[in-house]
């Protein structure tokens, strides 16, 4: 594999815990700033109240569509705007959709469900919401957009994967533009699936932090407008930044541990930077995934110590939760927003260094200097995704 | 994109048997038995007609021991890929830059029914964690990859009907990239009690006959399986042809245009709303045909069609059809012959206009 070709970022949407939009999740993330609380909109027989991070913004789009869908299209409307891109400009270009998401995917209505193994013959609402509500298919309906549709159900790498595969789309010449990005809704499956595997926290998260027991879920969506050199010119948009590399790789090793040397993590940040044509010193900062577990900080930060020594790094879960497959669309998003800034914010939860991790994240907010950072997913069925992103025309 | 995929190796599992023999022989029979789907409903228990995959064969490769936690959908996955990669003749190669790709309609849907199962029945407290590891979407291809040792990317995307067409183009890109020297890629969707109940809500019961090229005639009968394919660089060749082109998008915006007298390989399947849109779209010139009698109806239908133009082009002959049912298209019905030179082009039409073509042309 060789270095390649960056395509450009013009416009980026992303709502989540921290905020409606782009801009008041980084002023949340700036002022150190999070509210995770029990959830409210499902109740729960656990007798601890596990925290989360939810949207507390009016989504776009009616019941018609899951609130995955709806998180999507409100993330896709904001990039949209950003990147100045009317239906009327879409129209006529090869657009594509790629989308990562775990519970926009899912038939899993619970109540449908309970009705079915009732023998109560529940009606079909709930599961033509499901075939109506594919996150990458709705956005592509709702801009009438015609070229290649996907979305990446690889748990929670899905997002990171999502904005690498749409790179590749733009590079490879089968798009002109490709909105990429991920989304993922709260809901009781999931808070009880985690809660069952004994990985989340009962506590604000905290990763890297030595007291760190888990994870608190969140929620959310972020889209990225990727464009090819010839369009962005042909309308003369300034790139915010470009997408330089990509690096995926599986650990195969466990279904929801990763490797404990990091296999699978070091091969695809070797990768990244490889297809960027990038040394680990040129990397500014690392939006690592530090979900707070203890397995996967002690892992990541193993990782991080060894291929970027020195470089500083920072989770941004602390103030969005874990918000599976969005995560890795939101942190891109942030990871683009604060190479614009020149500052990361605080690594939200870490105050106590833990003897086994090697490295520490920010612990408060820090100016950082270079044209390139990281973003990278760790996920079950052991995914390892990381994006390489250049700064843009100022 | 101009990147060909040689398929090396094919690797199916359906209502047809497993391994290539077996839909060989299924393909020269032109019929393969319908089984059953026990689907509870208000009325009293329903059998609803369907294509029944059978996973034990995956005992030739896989110790019983190991399969202790891997639910259906899985072993479907894992059987399939095994298969392509014995057919390739490949089933000891290194799979250090192997890259495996999973498409999928509705992922591991009677797992994910479990892991609810496990609240429902005990309270939220009493979930169950091995349910709810292995009911994410990419568990199959997780067990895929560890079970083989794969490490190069794994990827599971979920498209409906337009899984296979969307997975092919990544795994293009990761062999254009040189990401990886070989894909396993596969589609795999199961069948369970729900989508049984969602099928007789939706379409009533099918009468057992499925006549995909009767445009406006409802004759769909649910299928499940897993169809693998072991995708290389055009330079290696391979035994079962080459992917020519695929093709992914909206008519739309992007209509369709064949050559004159293409053939057409449909991924037809019975529904009546996906059929009268085969009517309205090809060509009176083109001749077309569709095997989905062999393997029922699944989102992931266009893996099976591909396997059929797969062992088509490597047999260099294209099969007898099926039973299709009265042709209501505009075109032809396309015949036993061989496959000569032109493309073999597997088009599936979904909802909403959405499209997939796969072609496919001898090496």
């Amino acid at each position: 594999m060789s270095s390649v070709v960056p395509v450009a970022v013009t416009g980026m949407g992303c709502l989540c815990a921290a905020g409606a939009d782009l801009p008041s999740c980084l002023e949340t993330l700036f002022r150190g700033e999070r509210h995770p609380q029990p959830p409210t909109r499902f109740g729960s027989g656990h007798p601890v109240r596990y925290p989360v991070f939810e949207v507390a913004a009016r989504l776009p789009g009616d019941d018609r569509f899951s609130r995955t869908a709806r998180l999507a299209l409100a993330a896709a409307r904001e990039a949209l705007a950003a990147a100045a891109l009317s239906p009327a400009e879409l129209a006529g270009k090869r657009v594509g959709v790629c989308f990562g998401t775990t519970v926009g995917s899912a038939m899993n209505n619970e109540e449908f469900y309970r009705q079915f193994r009732d023998g109560e013959h529940p009606e079909m609402d709930a599961i033509e919401r499901f075939l109506g509500s594919n996150p990458a298919s709705v956005v592509a309906r709702e801009y009438g957009l015609a070229g290649p549709c996907q979305t990446v159900v690889n748990a929670c790498s899905s997002g990171t994967d999502a904005v690498g595969i749409a790179a590749a789309w733009i590079r490879s010449g089968i798009c002109d533009i490709v909105l990429a990005g991920g989304a993922d809704e709260l809901c009781r499956v999931t808070y009880n699936g985690f809660i069952s595997l004994m990985i989340t926290d009962d506590t604000p998260v905290k990763p890297f932090d030595r007291r760190r027991k888990g994870l608190n879920l969140g929620e959310g969506a972020a889209v990225l407008v990727l464009e090819s050199e010839e369009v962005r010119h042909q309308r003369s948009r300034p790139a915010r930044a470009f997408v330089a590399g990509y690096g995926s790789a599986c650990d195969a090793h466990h279904l929801t541990a990763p490797h404990p040397e990091g296999t699978g993590l070091k091969r695809a940040l070797a990768e990244a930077l490889t297809q960027s044509g990038t040394s680990p010193a040129e990397i500014a900062f690392v939006n690592a995934h530090g979900t707070g577990t203890p397995d996967n900080d002690r892992v990541e930060s193993r990782v991080l110590a060894a291929v970027l020594p020195g470089v500083p790094f920072l989770s941004t879960k602390g103030y969005t939760g874990h918000t599976l497959g969005a995560a890795g669309a939101i942190e891109a998003a942030f990871t683009v927003a604060c190479l614009e800034r020149g500052e990361v914010p605080a690594n939200a939860g870490f105050a106590e260094a833990d003897p086994e991790l090697p490295v520490t994240p920010v612990r408060e907010a820090t100016a950082v200097s270079g044209r390139l950072a990281l973003s990278q997913s760790l996920a079950f069925g052991g995914n390892n995704a990381v994006v390489v992103f250049e700064r843009g025309e100022p | 994109m101009t990147l060909r995929l040689a398929i090396q190796g094919v690797g199916a599992v359906g209502a047809f048997g497993s391994g290539t023999q077996a839909l060989r022989q299924a393909l020269c029979a032109g019929e393969v038995p319908v089984g059953t789907l026990q689907v509870p409903t208000a009325g009293g228990a329903l059998e609803l007609p369907a294509y029944r995959a059978d996973t034990e064969p995956l005992e030739e490769f896989v110790p019983t021991r190991a399969l202790r936690r891997i639910d259906h959908f899985s072993r479907l996955a894992l059987l399939g890929g095994y298969l392509a990669l014995q057919d390739a003749g490949r089933l000891e190669a290194d799979r250090s830059r192997l890259g495996v790709v999973i498409a999928t309609g509705y992922g591991a849907m009677q797992t994910t029914f479990a892991f609810l199962d496990s609240f429902l029945d005990g309270g939220d407290v009493c979930s169950s964690p091995t349910h709810f590891s292995n009911s994410v979407h990419n568990a199959a291809a997780a067990n895929l990859s560890i079970l083989l040792g794969a490490t190069g990317p794994s990827l599971t995307v979920s498209q409906f009907e337009l899984s296979v067409p969307t997975a092919l183009l990544t795994a293009r890109q990761w062999l254009a990239e040189g990401r990886v020297d070989a894909v396993l890629l596969g589609g795999v969707d199961e069948l369970g009690a729900v989508l049984g109940y969602c099928w007789q809500r939706f379409f009533g019961v099918p009468d057992g006959l499925l006549r995909p090229l009767e445009i406006g005639r409802q004759s769909a009968i649910p299928g499940e399986g897993a169809a693998f394919f072991l995708l290389t660089r055009e330079g290696e060749g391979g035994r079962h042809g080459l992917i020519e082109e695929v093709r992914q998008g909206n008519l739309g915006g992007r209509p369709l245009s064949f050559a004159a007298g293409s053939r057409l390989l449909l991924g037809a399947d019975g529904h009546r709303d996906c059929s009268t849109l085969y009517g309205g779209s090809l060509p009176v010139d083109a001749r077309a045909v569709s095997f989905s009698p062999l393997y029922g109806s699944l989102p992931v239908g266009p893996a099976f069609d591909l396997a059929v133009a797969a062992l088509a082009a490597g047999d260099n002959r294209l099969f007898t059809p099926p039973p299709q049912g009265a042709n209501g298209l505009p075109c032809a019905l396309l015949g036993a012959g061989p496959f000569g030179e032109g493309a073999l082009n597997c088009l599936k039409l979904g909802r909403h206009g959405d499209y997939g073509l796969i072609s496919v042309v001898r090496g």
